[in-house]
């Protein structure tokens, strides 16, 4: 534990120091010879926490090198190497960082081992043999198969909880001792309370006008996605959500100084080489970016210590839903964020966001009636935007929703 | 009252001035569009024309690629709202809009009241666009302005592919050396500018009336390749390149009403 | 009275060259109706023992019109082509398609089927060596079974699964015979003739076809072994086609010893084993399938697999037909060409994309290729 006083922070001086916290202690750890994982963003991490292994998240570091504009060499010796520009830019840019060991944003140690779960998508599978293969690590996975009805399956959900026992099997069997229940027990309680506290929080959103503005919640997410076996995740969320109802009560909106005229629904992934961009142009049209799939996508809430539960809930986790089970998820997140317009990120690094946009926007177009625009982007490579479109796509949905204001909201 | 409207696409500028934003009163094209003279001269030039000074324009609004750079405009407003807006007082009956221009096109659902319902663009890539055609034209050594004529003359269309303007540069040449006719190998290229747009067009509620606007709607050509794709009529205005800043200048008096100019 | 070499290969290259006619005329002369398997692998075995023609569903070289709405131009060309495919209604004869999920974008197709005859969906569990992959995968395939039991309104019982499961596995043996066999005829069994040879499987009787490969086994054992002088290359990839791919090969005197392609070699290399049931026996086929970059292997085996293939087919080199936009097989890649380098082997890597009309770049590659062996 730290002998810092989290009383005394903002949950925005919580995020930074604690995110910062979680890579260098990693980072130490490694060094005096301890055991790194490297994990998918929505794998069960309560198995390694509670084995004592430091586990840091790829996809949170290529968003940290992306942001800061260092994506474009690391792409570079990634397709040197071979990598076709059409795979996922997080991997491209994780390979090649894994090969140099050297970016413009923090540094992440190697890991011992490797721990992926297939509900954000597919190509994890092959993104992760990779890594398995050229540093001859073990590699643990959660496999959830594809929800292809629109009920999750007591079979799905029975074969995920057998899995469990593989993992903890090789965890015993890398690290030498056996499993630490208790501590897995307690993991689970702080794990799911942390997804409660998340998805609280969050959901101060739904509030007019929003005391938080998407973008922020974006930055937000490094910590869920980083620190979910966690007290202090849980800490700073309770005290996010303290300081968004104060602001609610207040009326205070988080587009900090402009006023919130519309609110949008962002489906996809964050723009990062372009954040501030694709945020600056939404503010400058007064409109607030209030709904997401992101609050729901770590809302992974179990009872402590029934694993069917755990096992259910990363196997039910959006992407992994049937189309009829994320046009849903998409209908009641704009119900609930009272949203009038959506943007869908058609975003070059990832089919998983891409191929099924055109019936989810048809669907929520006839269900909800509100417009919707989309633009080209990507998450990592820079080369997959154009500001001059994202401008014009999103004047035309301002347009569009100020016609329908004006048209008295439905037809 | 009278308003101007100004589109200022990649390749052209057009400018219309409308009164009471119910009848056109004069409109002016220049062939160089945004980052060249065009802007300034299609100004100067709409207002040579019409005898009108610029002090008796209630309100100018700015659409398509260059809006920003428009200095004497109160507003600016995207070229899909413009478009919809310029063809809905050209065919009230119209619901489906394509516009092809000279880089980019797109498919607009419009509702009886000429809003915005659903859009969908390329602008990624020239194939299928007017930046194909004039590739092609070249290719052919055909005017631009003839490619419509010739295509009326075509028995044995030749395919031409339409995924990408290199290729098709390819097949055009290739079919060529290979003896087929000019004509047939225009209605081919024609028909691939078509198919291209066909992908946005799908995307929409496929209402009639259809309408097709923007420069290359002036090719009688594509015009028909697309009635033969949808079995359906098509609504070409003689003022197809214009609808953007009809749609402008009628934006532009709606916000002079609100002033209450 | 036993047919000629020539006389089996032309019957297999007219189905091969016309999948829908020769499907209309297998149905028709069975009597059976045909369940389309979506690529790249689906328990046919379950359609076969409903008394149905499995046909495979692999798209082909048609123009891409109707799919630009549904896909952007980024999914991989062979789904392309099935989704266009289905959505102008060349699928709606059969009586329903059962279409896999092992990538992101055949999970996101599947959810949006464009044609008009039922979509039956099911997933393969990736956690392959485990117990409970099986009892997964034996559950996706009993609602399978299920579900076109409910479709065609009739029973599929145990015992013509057990029968089905079986014959497979002979068809499997007769395949896996005949690209032995092949390697001693490269003159006669071409680039393009084995391919065609392979292709045919999708669109005939099973058993019909089977019959056609031991008698063409038989015939080419009979004509005797057969020098070949020119370049012999192992190919590998989702699919290689169009035809002119291998009408290059044929060009520079380049020969096919061997296979590790989705549509050929990788559907017949593993036998479902023995189990309790008939479905769990099918579902441990999956659980053993090797090197394939679909089936989840973190020891990634098909790098090793192929360059051992190379190697005992005395291949000079290895072709990769990279399926385009296909996100599985772009990562196995780099990882490909740094282990043929280091075991001294040559390596192309080519595109492979349904809707090539022009082919002068490939033709230069091959040609740099084949002269650089």
């Amino acid at each position: 534990m730290s002998e810092i006083n989290f009383d005394e922070m903002t949950s925005k001086q919580m995020l930074e120091y604690l995110v910062a916290k979680n890579m260098e202690d990693a980072r130490q750890a490694k060094a005096k010879g301890g055991l790194v994982c490297w994990s998918s963003s929505i794998a069960p991490c309560e198995f390694c926490e509670a084995m004592g292994i430091y586990t840091v998240y790829p996809e949170n570091h290529v968003v940290g090198i992306a942001a800061r504009g260092g994506a474009p060499e690391l792409l570079a010796h990634a397709e040197r190497k071979g990598y076709s520009n059409d795979i996922c830019g997080y991997a491209r840019v994780n390979l090649a960082y894994m090969d140099v060991q050297k970016c413009i944003s923090e540094e992440m140690p190697l890991p011992d081992l490797v721990l992926l779960c297939n509900n954000i998508c597919e190509t994890l599978l092959k993104w992760y043999e990779n890594i398995a293969h050229t540093l001859n690590i073990p590699l643990l996975i959660v496999d959830v198969p594809y929800n292809h009805e629109s009920e999750v399956t007591e079979e799905n959900v029975a074969y995920v909880e057998a899995q469990f026992k593989r993992i903890i099997e090789q965890l015993e069997d890398i690290t030498n001792r056996p499993f630490d229940y208790d501590k897995f027990e307690e993991v689970m309680k702080i794990a799911s309370q942390n997804a409660k506290d998340w998805y609280d929080a969050t959901a101060l959103c739904s509030a007019v006008p929003s005391p938080l503005s998407g973008f922020d919640m974006f930055n937000y997410m490094a910590l869920i996605v980083c620190m979910r076996g966690k007290a202090e995740c849980g800490i700073t969320f309770r005290k996010l959500k303290a300081e968004l109802e104060e602001k609610a009560a207040n009326k205070i909106c988080g587009l900090k100084g402009a006023e919130e005229q519309h609110r949008i629904m962002w489906d996809g992934i964050a723009c990062w080489p372009y954040l501030s961009h694709t945020y600056k142009v939404l503010k400058n049209h007064g409109v607030n970016m209030v709904g997401s799939t992101y609050p729901s996508a770590w809302a992974l809430m179990y009872t402590p210590g029934d694993l069917n539960g755990m096992a259910r809930a990363y196997t039910s986790m959006g992407n992994n839903l049937s189309l009829k089970g994320q046009i849903d998820l998409r209908e009641s997140i704009i119900r609930d964020t009272k949203c009038g317009g959506v943007i869908m990120h058609m975003n070059r690094s990832c089919k998983m966001c891409d191929f099924l946009q055109h019936e989810i926007g048809e669907a929520v177009t006839s269900d909800m009636r509100v417009p919707i625009t989309t633009f080209d982007g990507d998450q990592a490579d820079p080369r997959n935007y154009s500001k001059a479109q994202y401008e014009t796509r999103i004047e035309a949905l301002v347009e569009m929703m100020n016609e329908q204001k004006r048209e008295g909201g439905d037809q | 009252m009278l308003t101007l409207g100004i589109d200022i696409g990649s390749a052209s500028s057009k400018a219309v001035i409308m009164g009471d934003g119910k009848e056109l009163v004069a409109t002016a094209v220049v062939q160089a569009g945004t980052g060249t003279s065009g802007p300034k001269r299609v100004t100067a030039e709409i207002f040579e024309r019409s005898g009108v000074l610029p002090e008796q324009i209630s309100a100018t609004i700015a659409t398509g690629y260059g809006r920003y750079g428009v200095d004497m405009a109160d507003g600016q407003i995207s070229e899909i709202t413009c478009h919809a807006k310029g063809v809905h007082f050209l065919f009230p009956a119209a619901r489906t809009i394509l516009d092809i221009g000279g880089q980019d096109a797109k498919a607009i659902s419009i509702n009886e009241n000429g809003r915005v319902l659903s859009f969908f663009m390329n602008e990624k890539c020239a194939a299928g666009t007017g930046r194909f055609l004039e590739v092609m034209a070249r290719i052919l050594e055909i005017p631009l302005s003839e490619m419509g004529d010739w295509d009326r003359k075509s028995e044995h269309p030749a395919v031409v592919s339409s995924t990408c303007t290199v290729f098709a540069e390819s097949d055009v040449i290739s079919q060529l050396s290979n003896g087929a006719r000019r004509e047939d190998v225009i209605r081919g290229v024609h028909n691939s500018v078509i198919s291209r747009a066909m992908a946005l067009l799908y995307r929409t509620h496929m209402e009639p009336a259809f309408v097709f606007t923007g420069g290359v709607a002036q090719n009688s050509g594509v015009v028909d390749s697309l009635r033969r794709e949808l079995r359906q009529e098509v609504l070409v205005s003689p003022q197809a390149q214009l609808t953007g800043a009809i749609g402008a200048a009628l934006l532009a008096q709606e916000k002079a009403d609100q002033k209450g100019v | 009275m036993k047919r000629s070499v020539n006389e089996i290969i032309e019957k297999l290259m007219a189905v091969a060259a016309n999948p829908g006619q020769a499907v209309k005329a297998a149905c028709a002369k069975s009597g059976k109706q045909a369940v389309g398997i979506v690529a790249p692998y689906g328990p046919e075995e379950i359609a076969y023992a409903a008394g149905c023609l499995p046909v495979g569903l692999w798209g082909g070289q048609v123009e891409l019109k109707r799919v630009r709405a549904y896909l952007p131009a980024f999914a991989c060309s062979i789904m392309q082509s099935v989704v266009e495919l289905a959505a102008a209604g060349t699928y709606d004869e059969l009586s329903a398609v059962v279409i896999p999920a092992p990538c992101d974008t055949l999970k996101c197709i599947g959810q949006k089927w464009k044609g008009k005859c039922p979509a039956i969906h099911f997933t393969h569990p990736m956690n392959r060596k485990l117990d409970c992959a099986n009892d997964y995968l034996t559950f996706e395939y009993q609602t399978i079974r299920t579900k076109l039991e409910a479709i065609l309104g009739r029973k599929i019982t145990d015992e013509a699964l057990a029968d089905a499961v079986l014959f497979y596995n002979h068809y499997r043996a007769v395949m896996r015979e005949f690209t032995l066999v092949a390697r001693d005829h490269l003159a006669t069994i071409s680039p393009i003739v084995r391919h065609s040879i392979l292709k045919a499987s999708y669109f005939m009787d099973k058993a019909e076809y089977t019959k056609d490969i031991e008698d063409l086994i038989y015939a080419l054992r009979r004509a005797g072994p057969e020098n070949w002088n020119g370049k012999r290359v192992v190919l590998t990839g989702i699919t290689f086609e169009p035809r002119e791919l291998l009408e290059i090969l044929e060009f520079y005197h380049v020969a096919v010893t061997g296979d590790d392609i989705a549509q050929e070699s990788r559907q017949f290399r593993t036998d479902a084993p023995y189990h309790k049931s008939p479905l769990q026996s099918l579902a441990a086929q999956w659980q053993n399938q090797q090197g394939c970059s679909l089936a989840f292997d973190p020891f990634k085996r098909r790098v090793h697999d192929l360059v051992d293939l190379v190697r005992t087919t005395q291949a000079d080199g290895l072709v990769v037909g990279l399926m385009k936009f296909c996100d599985p097989e772009e990562y196995d890649v780099p990882i490909l060409m740094e282990a043929f380098e280091k075991a001294g082997i040559p390596l192309l890597c080519i595109e492979v994309d349904q809707q090539t009309t022009a082919f002068e770049q490939i033709k230069t590659r091959l040609q740099g290729f084949v002269e650089a062996l």
